[in-house]
């Protein structure tokens, strides 16, 4: 936590120093920009939001993929794979999670269409495992379309729900309880959630949060994911 | 990191969820509601051999009309409701507009083409029905859930992009702002 802490003052503070000289430089590609990042600053400050935002680090962890049945750690990726995260449910019925698996399913085939596929992993990580076991996430693969033997996209299931809400606390600043849907048929509890998609470079940095995921532009964010990984 | 911020935007999603029970996605689209938006670049999709579709091929949007597009998955009970509706809306404008409904399922791979049809039959489709394989389409036209829908007009332009089901004059209403007249 150290590090990490470390690491986000070092980000507010150069975000603040770099508002003064790289207004001229913002979306240059290269090693040089600020904070380790390929993408200029995005159009809307996020860095006091309670997510990781652009600068910060992206958050590491390790999960299981039930489905490839191995665990992964996220800071494995580094130097090899940019990561396109978010986090979801297969029983959200109100249809924000199919949206941001959706713009995680673009890029998926943007990549595997421009041949980069091997330099990008998908991470959604579900809240809810209890339900989610391998085989409901497989179905929800079929059905969404997913490619699961594309070899990288991971769908991320905590051993427990409490596992999975100290994830999405401590590592994202999401909090995650569960609530009565007595309203919905056929369905026990939801999850009132925060539709947040995080795009981080291969370096481990995070290059965009997208906080109204389900409403991303699917192209613009599909084009950020392109220039994160070719660069 | 501030958590108040992290609330305050948990608190509108809740409403939001609550507000779109009834539907799949229950988000307002910002597409559309410009003044004047970009024409969107045609995607070419294959089509479904089912009722009132054939095996082909179709541009979306129409090079040359206007378009209406529905964004519907054969896993979506809210598609279900609304198909009457859709139904209703394509006997009245379906001659003056390219009518499609378009499902982003892996047709023919995850999804067999068979479960569209047998979806479609069920639920008495008989128009135009694609299958957006690759999402280009629903890229293309920022889809936020399903069923979703877009009124495009004969310019390429979006003119009305909205989810969650609709009622008959809702749909008709929508359409009619992508004509000509």
């Amino acid at each position: 936590m150290d590090r990490r802490h470390f690491l986000r003052s070092l980000a507010a503070t150069g975000a603040a120093a770099g508002a003064t000289a790289t207004a001229g430089c913002a979306g240059v590609l290269g090693e040089s920009g600020p904070e380790g990042t390929i993408l200029g600053p995005p159009d809307i400050d996020l860095s006091e939001a309670s997510h990781p935002s652009y600068g910060e680090e992206m958050p590491d962890f390790t999960v299981p993929d039930p489905i490839a049945g191995e665990e992964i750690t996220v800071s494995e990726f580094e130097g090899e794979r940019a990561v396109l995260w978010t986090s979801f449910y297969t029983h959200c019925p109100d249809g924000v999670c199919p949206a941001l698996i959706l713009r995680l399913r673009r890029a998926q085939e943007v990549a595997a269409e421009e041949g980069f596929g091997d330099e990008a992993a998908f991470l959604p990580i579900t809240f809810d495992p209890e339900r989610d076991t391998e085989e409901v996430l497989r179905e929800y693969a079929d059905q969404q379309g997913v490619d699961l033997d594309a070899g990288n996209w991971h769908f991320l299931r905590p051993e427990t729900y409490e596992r999975a809400q100290e994830i999405h606390d401590e590592k994202f600043g999401l909090v995650i309880e569960k609530q009565p849907a007595d309203d919905i048929e056929n369905l026990e509890y939801r999850f009132p959630h925060y539709g947040l998609i995080i795009l981080a470079n291969k370096q481990g940095i995070v290059e965009r949060a997208y906080p109204r995921g389900p409403q991303t532009d699917i192209e613009r964010l599909v084009d950020d994911f392109r220039r994160v990984v070719t660069a | 990191m501030r958590r108040r911020h992290l609330l305050a935007g948990l608190a509108s999603v809740g409403v939001l969820g609550g507000a779109g029970a009834v539907a799949t996605g229950g988000i307002p689209d910002a597409v559309g509601g410009g003044d004047a938006p970009e024409p969107v670049e045609p995607v070419t999709l294959d089509t479904v051999d089912a009722p009132g579709s054939r095996d082909g091929e179709v541009t979306l949007p129409a090079p040359d009309r206007p378009t209406f597009v529905d964004f519907f998955a054969t896993w979506c009970s809210p598609c279900v409701e609304q198909m009457p509706d859709l139904a209703e809306a394509h006997d009245r404008l379906g001659d003056e507009v390219l009518f499609v409904s378009v499902t982003p399922e892996d047709v023919g791979g995850s999804v067999s083409e068979e479960t569209v049809v047998d979806w479609w039959r069920e639920n008495d489709g008989d128009w135009l029905v694609a299958a957006d394989v690759t999402t280009a389409l629903a890229a293309r036209l920022n889809v936020g859930g399903y069923p979703s829908a877009r009124a495009i007009d004969a310019s390429g332009r979006v003119r009305w992009a909205t989810s969650g089901t609709h009622t008959t004059e809702e749909l008709v209403e929508g359409i009619e702002r992508a004509l000509d007249r």
